[in-house]
């Protein structure tokens, strides 16, 4: 009983050690997504042979539909956001001002995006993909 | 003693637990019905036929040889996780959309459709 006793005064001392850093201490992590994924155009959509209901049977409805002079755009996006944030300080603001601390983030937006270019009459004319959220993480970023 | 030691464990488990969750949805609603797509018809169907089924589109685009209407609604789910030195917060947000394409005789040409709000989640962000 008296080690068990021991155990949960040592354990009690360190939590109390972690409340006291909380406020000097800090990280945070973040996501955020926004859309479904996007697939890669399959081999079978060609220029100047798809038509406009192959694409919108294959991805339904688009993200944005822009017009471009007589042509018209397709274009479909998912995009993810990464954030992170490291803060270390000494919290004395009640004692003495200003309180020293030093802090670092990052946050990172990438985007999955694909986007067809139609002729007026519905025949694609240009397509154009992209996978920004398969590329690496820390080379984008920095 | 064999008393301290419950009540130093129970405080000790309140600790641990100590934090703070937080669980948010949001709407942004039109209420159009999916269902209804099966009665368009591209060709056939009238763009005061989508209007009467589908209501006013969210968004209309004017395109050389005709419109787009657009319909759109989302739904968001956020989680957010406060522990001692620790954060983690997600945010979800997906969409059901329809497209019409519409000529310059006010009929239907293309559609397309995507519903995917339902599948807005609660995670955390790894």
């Amino acid at each position: 009983m008296r080690c068990r006793f021991n155990s949960i005064i040592w354990l009690t001392a360190a939590l109390l050690i972690v409340q006291a850093m909380s406020g000097c201490v800090s990280l945070q992590f973040g996501k955020i997504q926004e859309g479904v994924d996007v697939l890669p155009p399959p081999e079978e959509f060609l220029r100047k042979k798809t038509s406009l209901q192959e694409v919108l049977s294959n991805y339904g409805a688009p993200t944005d539909l822009v017009d471009m002079n007589g042509d018209f755009a397709l274009h479909f996006r998912r995009a993810l956001y990464r954030g992170m944030n490291v803060s270390i300080g000494i919290p004395l603001k009640n004692a003495l001002l200003p309180s020293p601390s030093v802090g670092t983030d990052g946050n990172l937006l990438r985007y999955d995006t694909v986007v067809f270019i139609f002729t007026a009459d519905g025949v694609l004319k240009d397509m154009k993909y992209e996978k920004g959220t398969g590329r690496s993480l820390w080379e984008d970023y920095w | 003693m064999k008393r301290v030691c419950s009540v130093i464990s129970i405080m000790l488990v309140a600790y641990v637990c100590m934090g703070c969750a937080v669980f948010g949805r949001g709407k942004d609603f039109t209420p159009f019905d999916e269902n209804s797509l099966n009665q368009v018809t591209t060709g056939t169907t009238s763009a005061g036929e989508v209007t009467r089924l589908f209501g006013p589109p969210n968004k209309v685009v004017k395109l050389s040889n005709g419109n787009a209407y657009v319909y759109e609604r989302s739904i968001e789910k956020a989680t957010g996780l406060w522990l001692v030195v620790l954060s983690f917060g997600n945010w979800d947000k997906q969409y059901d959309r329809i497209v019409f394409f519409i000529n310059n005789d006010d009929v239907v040409t293309h559609f397309g459709s995507s519903f995917n709000a339902e599948t807005a989640s609660y995670a955390m962000p790894f």
